[in-house]
This record gives structure tokens, sequence and C-alpha cells, in this order.
């Protein structure tokens, strides 16, 4: 995901990783103690608090809805409404983020989705660096 | 180890006020906390004060410098939505140590305006991109879970408004105080389903004080009007799988109630009434639960019995809550013990709860963790 000004794309989240390809995806970090799994890299198991560092691995990209809200008023800027979902992944870890393309009566808990990596809304940093986020959508088809 | 007493309690009308400062605020919430067992701030040997946007600039000091630097230990702390209660932890603390026979437990607030927000991160703004972080979200994700697991409707959500608005109107001190029908709650501008404006708490300022004291202190002053505080706990966040994406508001309080109630040696069955944080309408549903008032799964049919109502078997939120008697953050713990402590005396008026015996307040923070704190108090 290089922009056109060459400049690499940088993560748009703690949890997104760019390969050197442009290649995205999700990191994960699993405890080899208690078999927890977390988002960020912690310097023990947050969960038994075991001192081995758990250990990175690469998370699927789908997984099943949780919970959400429809999002009707945000802050100024912020398009509306839209909705704000967690999910489960395939394989542990959970994660925030605005589910596309569902009416509000299909959703439900259990629905199987999919992460998609976008252009984290065309935002980029002050050397204009282009970002990568993620939202999801439903369907369990990679 | 001495008993913990409650002997003053004071809370300043909640609103917002333009032309006074946050320690000026707490100020006045001492000076009536004090003047309701007729001690002196010098009768005071240490000062625990909250505040959530203001305890780093010292706000115990500050409030010291207008009404009389005695040079007494004062700490200041900040525990999210849960500083009060942390303020009111620690003195209790310091008197079962026996370290003091006196001390005040303030928490004062001018909160900003606005919808609040979860902490800056790098990268771009997370808003509408990564889902949301706003407050009300939060919780109306957490009410969604009920909601999908046990059938809760957007109609009982409102109806705690409902009921929360109509006792505030019994409260002189509560920041609005005007009915609002089911019809009206559910047609409010809707915020983030399932909560609409008028299901998410009042955005305002306030301060409130209490002066806690060794039993030996307690009963030179006299016990008629003292509260006795039965049990004291203060949680953090134990892992949850989902966090942080998913702010878990249930595991944090349960942590804090057990303790509560085991140090009480009592149980829910033995509540008369319970004050607990209604930041949003989802909130109070999850904690019936959680505060063991009503079985798993039952919180919606709970409130649709009348049970939480004045006039039910176990009223809760009778001071207006966090919903419509107001939500000023570093307070607000401390205002739900003055609202228990003037039920306990029976000095609360139009919403008195007949014959309170003991009462339970529950307050929970949430910032990049969690915190939850529970207090149990006895009539003495
Ligand atoms: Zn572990």
């Amino acid at each position: 995901m290089a922009s056109n000004s060459g400049l690499m794309a940088k993560a748009g989240n703690k949890s997104v990783r760019v390969g050197a390809d442009g290649t995205a995806w999700i990191e994960g970090y699993r405890c080899e103690d208690c078999g927890a799994v977390m988002a960020v890299p912690t310097m023990a198991c947050r969960a038994c608090a075991s001192r081995v560092p758990p250990a990175p691995y690469r998370s699927a990209q789908t997984g099943k809805l949780y919970t959400w809200s429809i999002v009707h008023r945000s802050y100024p800027g912020v398009a509306v409404p839209f909705v704000s979902a967690i999910v489960d992944l395939d394989g542990g870890l959970s994660f925030k983020g605005t589910l596309k393309g569902v009416a509000p009566e299909a959703l439900k808990a259990g629905l199987p989705v999919r992460l998609v990596f976008d252009d984290a809304g065309g935002t980029s940093d002050a050397d204009g660096s282009p970002y990568v986020g993620f939202h999801f959508v439903a369907g369990d088809a990679q | 180890m001495s008993d913990a007493y409650i002997v003053g309690a004071g809370m300043i009308p909640f609103g917002r006020y333009p032309d006074r400062t946050y320690f000026q605020l707490a100020a006045d919430a001492t000076l009536m906390a004090l003047d309701d067992c007729g001690l002196s701030i010098k009768d005071v040997g240490a000062v625990y004060a909250s505040s959530t946007f203001n305890a780093a600039s010292m706000l115990g000091q500050k409030m010291m410098q207008q009404i009389g630097q005695t040079g007494v230990q004062i700490v200041n702390v900040s525990n999210a939505c849960a500083s009060g209660a942390t303020a009111v932890r620690e003195a209790y603390v310091a008197i079962k140590s026996g370290l003091y026979d006196v001390v005040l437990a303030v928490g004062a607030e001018k909160n900003p305006r606005g919808m609040l927000a979860g902490s800056p991160v790098d990268g771009p703004p997370p808003e509408g991109l990564f889902g949301s972080v706003s407050m009300p979200a939060l919780f109306a994700e957490a009410g969604m879970v009920h909601a999908n697991a046990y059938g809760t409707t957007l109609a009982q959500f409102a109806q705690v408004a409902v009921k929360n608005h109509h006792h505030a109107t019994m409260n002189p001190k509560a920041a609005y105080r005007k009915e609002t029908p089911l019809e009206e709650v559910m047609a409010s501008e809707m915020i983030a389903y399932p909560l609409t404006k008028l299901m998410c708490s009042a955005n305002v300022d306030g301060a409130a004080a209490l002066i806690m004291v060794s039993e030996k202190k307690a009963r030179e002053l006299g016990l008629g009007r003292a509260v006795r505080l039965r049990g004291s706990a203060l949680t953090s966040d134990p892992f949850e799988p989902r966090n942080p994406d998913m702010l878990d508001p249930n595991s944090v309080t349960r942590l804090a109630v057990a303790q509560a109630y085991e140090m009480a040696g009592m149980g829910p069955e033995d509540l008369d009434l319970v004050e607990l944080h209604d930041c949003f309408a989802t909130a109070e549903i999850l904690h019936y639960e959680n505060l063991g008032l009503c079985g798993e799964g039952e919180a919606g049919r709970f409130i649709d019995s009348g049970a939480t109502a004045l006039g039910g078997s176990i009223p809760v939120n009778v001071s207006g809550g966090l919903l419509s008697k107001g939500h000023p953050i570093g307070a607000t713990g401390v205002a739900n013990m003055v609202e228990i402590i003037d039920q306990l005396r029976g000095e609360a008026g139009a919403r008195q709860v007949a014959g309170a015996r003991i009462g339970l307040t529950h307050v929970l923070g949430f910032g990049v963790g969690a915190a939850a704190g529970v207090h149990i108090f006895e009539k003495a």
C-alpha cells in the first residue's frame, strides 16, 4: 500500500502491521503459559502475569459480531450514522471497528464478518505518509 | 480496629457554576459537611480530595487556602468516575488504621462541556474509522450485549431514565427536575442506539464532602445522626479477553461488590436502597445484576416490575441518579454517599425511603482501564 508519493504506508491502529511489500495484517500476542491473547505487546501476560512476554502471531481476519451500537451523534466532522462493532476474530482477539454495508435490522450477535484493510479515511501523517486502517463487512469469504 | 462513622455530609446543588472555581465548590461542600456535625477544619486530621480533571492541580491544597491552612496531610486522588469513592476509601483506611480520629473526603468537579471522549491515540482519529470511542457508544455496546443475550428492550432501558428523572423531581439539589414520560425519553435525539439523549447522564458541576470519624470520636459527638461504614471496596479491572476494545463495566463491579458484601457480612437482600452508577441507562440495567439485586438476565423485567422505583422493594437512585441529579465526575462518588446518608438519617424529604437502615453506593470509572468503588452504610 505505497502511496502515489512513494511514501510507505503506516499502521493506522495499534494492531495493524504493514510489511515491506505493503501488505497489511493484524498482529496479536498469545501467552505461551495460559493461552490468553491480547492486541498489544506487553512485558508480561496481562492474564496470568507470566514473565514470558506473549508471542506475536498473525491473526485471522474472519470472525463473528459480538455487540454493536449505531452511532447517531459524534464529534464534529464525523459522518453519522455508522455502526460501531465489537468483533471476536477467529482464533481469539476482539476488535472494535466500523461495520459497513449491513442494514440495522440485519445486525445480530454471531453474524459472520470479516476484516478489510482500508486507507483509514484517506488520512496521512505530517510527512504525507498514508495510514492503513480497517473496517468490517458481512460475510466469511476471504 | 475502630469502626468508621460518617458524622457530617454536605453537597452543593448540582448545576453550572460559571462564577465559581472547582476549589471554591469543594470548599462550599466541605463547610457544609463540617457545619453538619459541628466540627471545624481545625479538627480534621487528614484530607482526601478527589477530582478527575483537577486532582493534579492540588485541589485539596487550593481548597484549604479558601477555608484554613492547618498544615495537615492532603492526598489528591484521580481515578476516573471512581475518584470520589477512591477518596472515601482512603479516608476509611486512615480511620481504620487508627492514625486519625477525624478525616475529610471531598470531591469537586467543573466538567468540560460537550461529549466526553476517550484518550487521544497515535495515528488517525479513530472515531468513525475504527468504530466509536465515545462514552455513549461504549455503554450502548455494553447494553447491547445484555439485549442480545436476554432480549432486553429499548423501552426497558428507557424506563431507567423515566424512573430516575421522576425521582429527581423530589430532589431540590438535582440539576434536572423534570418528568420525562417513556414516549419522551424514546423520542429524544438518538445518540448511540439504544441510548437517546435523555438516557445519558447530565454533564454538570458539583461538589460533595463527608466527615468520617473513629468510633471513639463518634461516641463523643453523639451517635444520633451517625452512619456506620460497614463495607468499603475499591477494585481495578481484572483481565478480560475483549479488553480494552470492549470496555467491561461488569467484572470490575462484581469484584468490588463481592468484597463489600463480605466485609459488611451481608448481601443484597439486606439493602434498603442503592445509589449506583447510572452514567447511561444501559449501565443501570447491567448493575442490577452486577450488584445481585436480581438474577442473571432478569434486569429488564426487574425495572418493569417497579422494584427499583421509590416505593418498590429496593429503590435505586432515588436521588435522580447521574441521569438527572448530574454527574460532576470527581464529585459523583461522594455525592452518592451523601444521598444514602440523608436517607439513613431520615432526612431525605419527599424522596425518603421509608425505614431505610442500610444503603449501598456504587461507582464505576472508565478510562484506558477501569475502577469500581462499592460502599455499604448502616444507620448507627
Ligand atoms: Zn498468560
